[in-house]
């Protein structure tokens, strides 16, 4: 099984518990999960619906905490922040793709980019800056206000987004979702290249095979518990794993 | 439909709270107003009842004088007519009344008793017929002597006052003293309160009080038993033929009028800011029943595409509003049934005087039911038909928000609606058209429309652009958030900003307005007085004033270079103009169906104005009326001095014959001897002594003020002493030097200022409401981007910030166009003024008070902020990511 210890994680989880609702109504959303993940890696979280697959995401993310258990982002253990450091860690330490709806409207896409520095009072490190936003394909579409972009393009800025602070880990949440399906390759795609030439760590949640081929490891969770995991995937061979842990 | 309408209420019923908030709280003051004008009335008829119960027959001269606000003054009758009166038959009892307002009781403390705010106070002369007196004694015994009095039991108990006790009361005449013999109460058991401050004299003192010696005000007779008023009083009209005759019941009814009036006049005067609160609130329900239209597009179109016809969807939109407009209107009927409680028993407490409790007519009921009702319906139905005109298609498209179209189309009948407003408000103010007011009225609120409502909304973007390039936060992300959010549906912030917008343009421009003429009084007095002291009373009130023996003194003191008297009383004048510019009903009228017999009201149509007397050989010392056309040696009896703008509008000439009609002399010419240039405050027209004393009610005929120079060789310090020691047992009078008597002059204005203030911050509050509410709901549907912002790492801080930095904008907006919009009005007011006031009027920009307004409203945008941004940043991130 994969190594717990912080030194080598971007991120992780220890014995997450997350339960809702009480006692007749309860469930157990994750039931504990033990997991890391490693830098300068793109993994996918795979998972039947309801399996506690997003519930992991925002727990790990800080958007949400658990009932027992703990995560950590590199070495900082999440619970022992305070509300505003866990803002400022969200803001300078993680990044974040939704599946839809990740973009602020009133702002241009440059504008949207920026927004976390921008929010933290910072000037963007602009080489970097320039970097992320050729290997997204964004240069022609910085001044344009989201409702101007195609779905694709959206998700490309969102991505920038999040990797414009050089966080420690990007999150993303069915980033392909919403796409079609050659918008959604090549949004894997450039993914996969941010990973690969700017070293960074990726996390993705999916239901889709076919994207999770995209990352260097996937993790299976059902019933809010981890079931397996493969190194390498393909679109078959996850396939196959997820007809088999279906059964 | 009807059940979906009701759902709808329902589930966004705290949606809809602030709506009925808003009318909620405009139709209380309204119906508070309403029925508090009733229950003061019902109570002045029952106290009227009471005191001329006995009356069947009044008896009185035919000639009176209009003194302004539907209040006459009638000449009084000779002694003689209560003998005439007592012979004709039929008449069982016949008694001569005095009763005047003309003397004040003395407190303890030395200061007149009462304020000008309170009850009046009446002198009435004592009735020993039992068939004829009014109320009973409840303690001691009637007055005997010329220095025993009788007073009314509640002011004795205010004032602290036994049977027994010495009590002093001033008149013209100087401070008098009297014992305190017996203490009255009206009603069968006398235990109810006259209302007025009642002091009762012996006839002959009652007399000289009320400066009528052998006369009498009017006479009262009751009938022989089994006899009716009409038949009583046509028999007394038919027996003396140069008297006025009226029935107890008539008499009464003219009463109860007079003082009803006043009560109107006041309650209208406070109702006009309950209009302008449901004005604003109507701006308020527009825009959150668009707001909310706009948030259910897809739920509408989701019946449509279900089969409801846009008459149905329309259907249940207006029957929303319906429901909401009644629920408001009964529960701001109730909160006005309690806040007329609350102002009558203060209002009893002042008057100390029996009223009966508030309780809503089924007339308050309909009123309120049929404006609260009206108000939301027409309100909310532009929206209602926007949604009515939703597609069915749009079930399946992305969720909208409220989009602004901002044609040039807009621009242009934005400026037509904004043209006609205007030509509306000048056609009212120029009085012309059949009602005046009401046309005034509308054209302010359309160019009010035209500029918050179809304008604004295109002037926002530049409007935030330019607030953005000038604001030092300019490069903060919450800042440029802000901003782009306010901007991002301009018409929803303007119709928000307009509701401030509407506070702000009325407090601007009566600020500026009261402030111009306050400033030009000022001026104008501080160049036209010439003395360096003003004794005199305070306030105008019938019957006050310097007693002859203190002129005299004061004239004759050695350090006194001049002392130059002013009296003033009203004239009505008949020319023309007068004629033409005659108040409503104030040519005289006899009606003989509704009670009134014998000799008709006298008196021609006319302009009732106040005149001063001045003394000719001192006047021109004393005041500076610049540059005289004609010699001030012709200004001799007979003659009249006028001011130049008036003798111009009323096309006065040298040496003309001009009429006057006094109540005692009838019809006079005075010829026009003086027009001078200067306005010098106090009045536009001024008669000899001589003129005014030949003519005028003896009232009247009292120095009100005494304009005093300073002999040369004495200090100001030192005659000041010494006038103050001429009036030292004068209650009533002052010394003042000339910029202490302006200030006293200017006063008014500020507590008049500060009244209204008052009644419009019932407009600003519900303003407030209304960006809270706008707020509130933008927050609710932006809750994604919101919680996005969290999620990328905006601290609950920078969320706060930014809201109130929306609602700052929101209100910067309104204010700035409630600020042009209060100056411009204010501009054009001043013109009419100005035109009608040459010279004189100098518009005057308080600067300072605008400053307050704008700081005051400013800071009300970010209290109105205070709800919705604790509300957007305590919401749990998840919670709107979830919603992802």
């Amino acid at each position: 099984m994969s190594s717990t210890s912080t030194d080598l994680a971007a991120a992780g989880a220890i014995d997450a518990v997350k339960i809702y609702g009480e006692e007749d109504t309860e469930v157990r959303a994750l039931d504990g999960v033990t997991v890391s993940f490693e830098r300068g890696r793109f993994t996918a979280i795979m998972g039947p619906s309801g399996s506690g697959k997003s519930t992991l995401m925002h727990c790990l993310a800080g958007l949400d905490t658990l009932s027992s258990g703990r995560v950590f982002i590199a070495d900082t253990y999440l619970d022992t922040l305070s509300e505003s450091q866990l803002t400022e860690m969200r803001r300078d330490r993680i990044g974040f793709v939704f599946q839809a709806f990740n973009l602020i409207p009133t702002l241009s896409a440059l504008e949207n980019i920026t927004l976390p520095m921008d929010l933290a009072g910072r000037k963007p490190d602009e080489s970097w800056l320039d970097q992320v936003v050729d290997i997204l394909g964004l240069r022609p579409r910085l001044t344009h206000r989201p409702s101007e972009l195609s779905g694709g393009q959206q998700q490309r800025v969102a991505v920038a987004r999040a990797l414009a602070t050089q966080p420690q880990i990007v999150f993303a949440d069915e980033p392909t979702g919403n796409l079609d399906s050659r918008s959604g390759v090549d949004l894997l795609e450039f993914m996969r290249h941010a990973v690969d030439s700017l070293g960074q760590t990726i996390v993705m949640v999916t239901h889709d095979p076919t994207a999770a081929a995209h990352a260097d490891r996937v993790v299976f969770l059902a019933d809010g518990q981890i079931r397996d995991e493969m190194i390498e995937p393909t679109a078959e061979r996850v396939l196959d794993l997820m007809k088999q842990l279906g059964d | 439909m009807l059940r979906v309408a009701l759902k709808d209420i329902l589930a966004r019923k705290r949606r809809l709270v602030t709506t009925g908030l808003a009318i909620l709280l405009g139709i209380a003051f309204l119906s508070g107003t309403q029925m508090l004008s009733q229950t003061l009335k019902g109570s002045i008829s029952g106290i009227f009842d009471y005191a001329y119960d006995s009356y069947d027959a009044v008896i009185r001269s035919p000639k009176e004088q209009d003194l302004g606000f539907g209040q006459k003054l009638r000449v009084p009758v000779d002694a003689e007519v209560v003998e005439k009166v007592r012979r004709v038959s039929g008449v069982r009892a016949a008694s001569g009344i005095v009763e005047s307002s003309t003397a004040k009781l003395i407190g303890s403390n030395g200061k007149v008793y009462g304020s000008s705010f309170g009850p009046p106070t009446i002198v009435y002369n004592w009735q020993s017929d039992p068939r004829l007196t009014s109320g009973s004694l409840t303690d001691g015994r009637g007055p005997k002597s010329n220095d025993e009095m009788v007073l009314d039991f509640a002011s004795a108990a205010d004032a602290g006052l036994r049977v027994g006790d010495r009590v002093k009361v001033a008149s013209q005449e100087g401070t008098r003293e009297f014992t305190l013999v017996g203490l009255v109460g009206i009603g069968p058991d006398g235990k109810t309160s006259p209302g007025a401050t009642t002091l009762i004299f012996p006839t002959e003192v009652a007399q000289e009080l009320a400066r009528i010696p052998g006369q009498f005000n009017y006479v009262v007779a009751a009938a022989d038993p089994g006899l009716d008023q009409i038949t009583l009083a046509s028999a007394i009209a038919g027996a003396l033929p140069d008297v006025q005759v009226v029935t107890g019941e008539q008499f009464k009814a003219e009463n109860v009028n007079a003082i009803g009036q006043i009560v109107d006049i006041l309650l209208t005067f406070v109702s006009v800011f309950g209009y302008i609160a449901l004005f604003v609130a109507a701006f308020i329900i527009y825009n959150t029943f668009s707001i909310l239209i706009a948030q259910r597009t897809r739920e509408t179109a989701l019946l449509r595409a279900v089969g409801a016809r846009r008459s149905q969807i329309l259907f249940a939109n207006v029957i929303e509003a319906i429901i909401v407009g009644a629920l408001a209107s009964l529960l701001g009927l109730l909160l006005g049934t309690g806040l007329a409680s609350v102002l009558r028993s203060v209002v009893s407490n002042i008057f100390s005087m029996a009223t009966t409790q508030a309780v809503p007519t089924a007339s308050n009921v309909l009123y309120a039911l049929g404006v609260g009702i009206s108000v939301t319906v027409i309100s909310s139905f532009v929206p209602s038909l926007r949604a009515s005109r939703v597609p069915p298609i749009a079930a399946l498209s992305e969720a909208t928000v409220d989009r602004a179209n901002l044609s040039m189309g807009r621009v242009v009948w934005g400026s037509g609606v904004l043209i006609i407003g205007s030509g509306l408000a000048v056609v009212g103010f120029m009085d012309l058209g059949p009602n005046p007011l009401l046309t005034f009225g509308a054209g302010a609120a359309l160019v009010l429309i035209a500029v918050s409502l179809i304008l604004a909304p295109v002037i926002i973007g530049p409007f935030f652009g330019a607030i953005g390039r000038l604001s030092p936060w300019r490069g903060s992300i919450v800042s440029r958030l802000s901003r782009a959010n306010a901007v991002r549906n301009p018409r929803r912030t303007a119709s928000t900003a307009a509701a401030l917008t509407i506070g702000v343009t009325l407090v601007t421009l009566i600020a500026i307005v009261a402030n111009s003429i306050k400033a030009s009084v000022d001026t104008a007095a501080t160049e036209a007085l010439n003395a360096d002291f003003i004794v005199g009373v305070g306030t105008f009130s019938l019957g006050s004033g310097l007693p002859e023996s203190t002129v005299k003194s004061i004239k004759a003191l050695d350090s006194v270079a001049v002392a130059s008297p002013m009296r003033f009383g009203p004239v009505r004048i008949t020319d023309a103009y007068g004629a033409k510019h005659a108040a409503e009903g104030s040519s005289g009228s006899s009606d003989g169906s509704t009670g009134s017999f014998g000799a008709a009201v006298g008196g021609p149509r006319g302009q009732d104005v106040l005149v001063a007397g001045v003394d000719p050989q001192t006047i021109f010392d004393v005041l500076n009326f610049g540059k005289l056309q004609g010699s001030k040696r012709d200004f001799v009896d007979g003659t009249i001095a006028v001011e130049e703008s008036v003798a111009k509008k009323r096309n006065w000439r040298i040496g003309d014959e001009v009429p006057l009609y006094f109540a005692e002399t009838g019809e006079q010419k005075v010829r026009v001897a003086v027009i001078y240039p200067n306005n010098v405050g106090s009045s536009a027209f001024f008669l000899p002594i001589s003129t005014f004393k030949a003519n005028m009610l003896k009232v009247f005929n009292l120095d009100f003020l005494l304009s005093v120079k300073v002999a040369d060789g004495y200090s100001d310090s030192t005659v000041r002493t010494e006038l103050e020691r001429q009036v030292k047992d004068l209650p009533e009078v002052t010394v003042q030097d000339i910029r202490q008597y302006i200030d006293s002059q200017t006063a008014p204005f500020d507590t008049f200022l500060a009244i209204i203030y008052a009644l419009l911050m019932l407009a600003v509050i519900i303003a407030l409401i209304g960006i809270a509410n706008t707020l509130s709901l933008s927050v609710l549907e932006r809750t994604r981007e919101l919680g996005l912002l969290r999620a990328v790492g905006m601290s609950a801080k920078q969320l706060r910030r930014s809201i109130f930095a929306e609602s700052l904008l929101i209100a910067v907006f309104g204010t700035g166009i409630g600020l042009a919009l209060g100056v411009v009005f204010s501009a054009a007011v001043s013109t009419v003024i100005a035109a009608e006031n040459p010279d004189v009027f100098t518009y005057t920009v308080p600067v300072g008070s605008l400053a307050i307004i704008v700081i005051g409203a400013l800071v009300s945008g970010v209290v109105a902020a205070i709800v919705p941004a604790w509300r957007a940043a305590r919401m749990q991130v998840l919670q709107a990511v979830a919603a992802l």
